[in-house]
């Protein structure tokens, strides 16, 4: 199967993907050069002494100051997610719904394509994306071996890769509302809904009696909120980032069928 | 006949909103075939259940003996469409738009698509955001027929363009027709279906009102009568003549549309003195704008 559709997608988004990517790699940088400064500040580790709520708000469990704990804290369980929600998010709503609001996707809708071709065609060119980011990160992260972070490569992958499959499944649940609703902002809505919810659940999980059990419902603690650094990402992980995937991937192919274009 | 386009009772609705009721016609091979109607009237929606791009509501449409929907994909490949708003990429250029058809089109010849640039002098190097809607026009009529399509659906295919490149436009659906292709020409432009179309299919408030071929149109047409007369006059007299209506009446100056003879007429205006007539023969834009227009007309002057 040809990618053309795909190709001019990310050709549409590259300034804005590299843009993304850049920041992120220079906000990377800096954590792992910043690191030995910190190594040793023991009064960084009361932020998270007594399971403070405020530091699980963002993001922050457990030992700062260990290399899981600073990669965690600082980039794993916050501002990376973030960044690659901004991604795939954004693009997922804008790929069908937007691309729809705007009049563009009929070129490619009236070429001798199918829908699902065109689905699945844009679910390509979301994971190059997400998987772009994530890999950037990984590199500036493994810099930081030179600068007293150790950590076994095989977790920061298997993180990376859980990374990669959390923007990859809200970026789905975008292009999915989209094809549904025909509508980016219902999808954008409804999947920043989600994904801070998904968020707060996962953060909390730790600090939060009752809220425990519901973390398994969150794809942030099946990604990047289960120290996925210092334990691997487990298999069961990346067994439901995929099936969430799939699940969600099918559910976009149906909508975007029923869909009535402009 | 063979059938290239049908639709039967053909009915989308938006909600409570209506887009077309029972729409019927037939478009045959190798025929300029034209829809006319007002903008609003459903023009635009009927061709999106033909190109599948939307869904019928009931009814059914067959475009090359295929189902609009189950077989969308056999169907873009020998189907070339202009849609009425045109959208392209903004950052990208008309170049890296033809190119991108062509691959998923998998377009190994590419001698008409060199000679359709030069004919419509297209802009292939610049961002299509720094075009002119004319130009970016021209960029949706490469992509309409580049592939040579079996059937071009156009709407609204002018729109935009200068008087010679609308020319250029005639010329090239007339060339297309005579190697075998079919034309469905949507379109608000009268004098530019009635030049081109064998046939047209005039569509108000969502229904098709009238289907037939231009010489039978034109032979049904109302000739105008135009009167000046020295005082203002009550055009009631004229619009109690059988055949006739009052297309416009504004004091002293009276136009009737006539399909009858045109001795009662006469009769009436000479007892008001008329200072001048001016009579033009049967005009096809008068018939459509029969169609086009509600009574508004003759229900004020009737008011009167």
């Amino acid at each position: 199967m040809r990618a053309d559709i795909a190709v001019i997608d990310l050709r549409l988004r590259r300034r804005a993907l590299l843009s993304y990517v850049i920041g992120m790699v220079l906000y990377a940088l800096v954590i792992v050069v910043l690191y030995p400064q910190f190594k040793d500040d023991t009064s960084l580790d009361q932020l998270t002494k007594n399971a403070s709520g405020v530091a699980a708000l963002f993001g922050a469990t457990g030992s700062l100051t260990s290399p899981s704990g600073w990669l965690d804290a600082n980039i794993y369980e916050n501002f990376l997610p973030l960044i690659m929600l901004l991604i795939t998010v954004g693009y997922g709503a804008s790929c069908i719904a937007g691309q729809d609001e705007d009049g563009t996707l009929s070129l490619a809708t009236i070429l001798p394509v199918s829908r699902r071709t065109v689905v699945l065609q844009k679910v390509g060119a979301l994971s190059l994306q997400a998987l772009l980011l994530a890999i950037a990160t990984m590199l500036c992260v493994l810099i930081g071996r030179q600068f007293d972070l150790s950590f076994p490569v095989t977790h920061l992958a298997g993180l990376s890769l859980g990374v990669a499959l959390l923007g990859i499944d809200f970026g789905l649940c975008a292009v999915a509302v989209g094809s549904i609703t025909g509508s980016r902002g219902t999808a954008l809505g409804v999947t920043a809904a989600l994904a801070a919810t998904s968020y707060l659940v996962s953060s909390l999980a730790p600090v939060i009696g009752w809220i425990r059990p519901a973390r398994y419902a969150s794809l942030f603690y099946w990604s990047v909120g289960n120290q996925q650094l210092a334990n691997g990402l487990s298999l069961a992980s990346v067994g439901v980032l995929i099936f969430v995937g799939v699940l969600l991937t099918l559910t976009a192919v149906a909508g975007f069928r029923r869909l009535d274009l402009r | 006949m063979t059938v290239v386009v049908s639709a039967e009772k053909l009915t989308k609705t938006f909600g409570s909103h209506r887009g077309i009721v029972g729409v019927d016609f037939k478009v045959a091979e190798g025929e300029i075939f034209g829809f006319l109607g007002p903008n609003g009237a459903g023009k635009s929606t009927t061709i999106r259940l033909l190109t599948g791009l939307s869904h019928a509501t009931s009814g059914a449409a067959k475009v090359l003996g295929l189902d609009p929907i189950a077989d969308a994909v056999e169907i873009h490949r020998r189907v070339g469409y202009l849609p009425g708003e045109l959208a392209l990429y903004p950052r990208l250029t008309g170049r890296q738009h033809v190119e991108f058809a062509a691959k998923v089109r998998r377009l190994q010849d590419r001698i008409f698509l060199a000679e359709l640039v030069e004919r419509f002098r297209v802009d292939l190097e610049r961002p299509t955001r720094t075009l002119s809607k004319g130009n970016r026009q021209k960029i949706g009529i490469l992509l309409a027929v580049m592939h040579r399509p079996e059937l071009v659906i156009l709407d609204e295919p002018t729109s935009g363009l200068d008087p010679l490149m609308q020319d250029e436009f005639e010329r090239l659906m007339r060339e297309l027709v005579s190697t075998g292709a079919t034309v469905f020409l949507s379109s608000h432009e009268l004098d530019e279906v009635q030049r081109v179309a064998t046939r047209v299919a005039i569509i108000k408030d969502g229904h098709v009102v009238v289907t037939d071929t231009v010489e039978a149109l034109r032979r049904q047409a109302p000739r105008t009568i135009e009167f000046a007369f020295p005082r203002t006059v009550d055009p009631k007299p004229f619009a109690s003549i059988e055949g006739v209506q009052v297309v416009a009446a504004n004091g002293k100056h009276i136009t009737l549309a006539l399909r009858g003879a045109v001795a009662p007429v006469l009769r009436v205006a000479a007892e008001l003195d008329p200072l001048e007539v001016v009579a033009r023969p049967a005009d096809l834009d008068e018939l459509f704008l029969t169609y086009y227009r509600d009574q508004s007309v003759d229900e004020s002057v009737d008011a009167r």
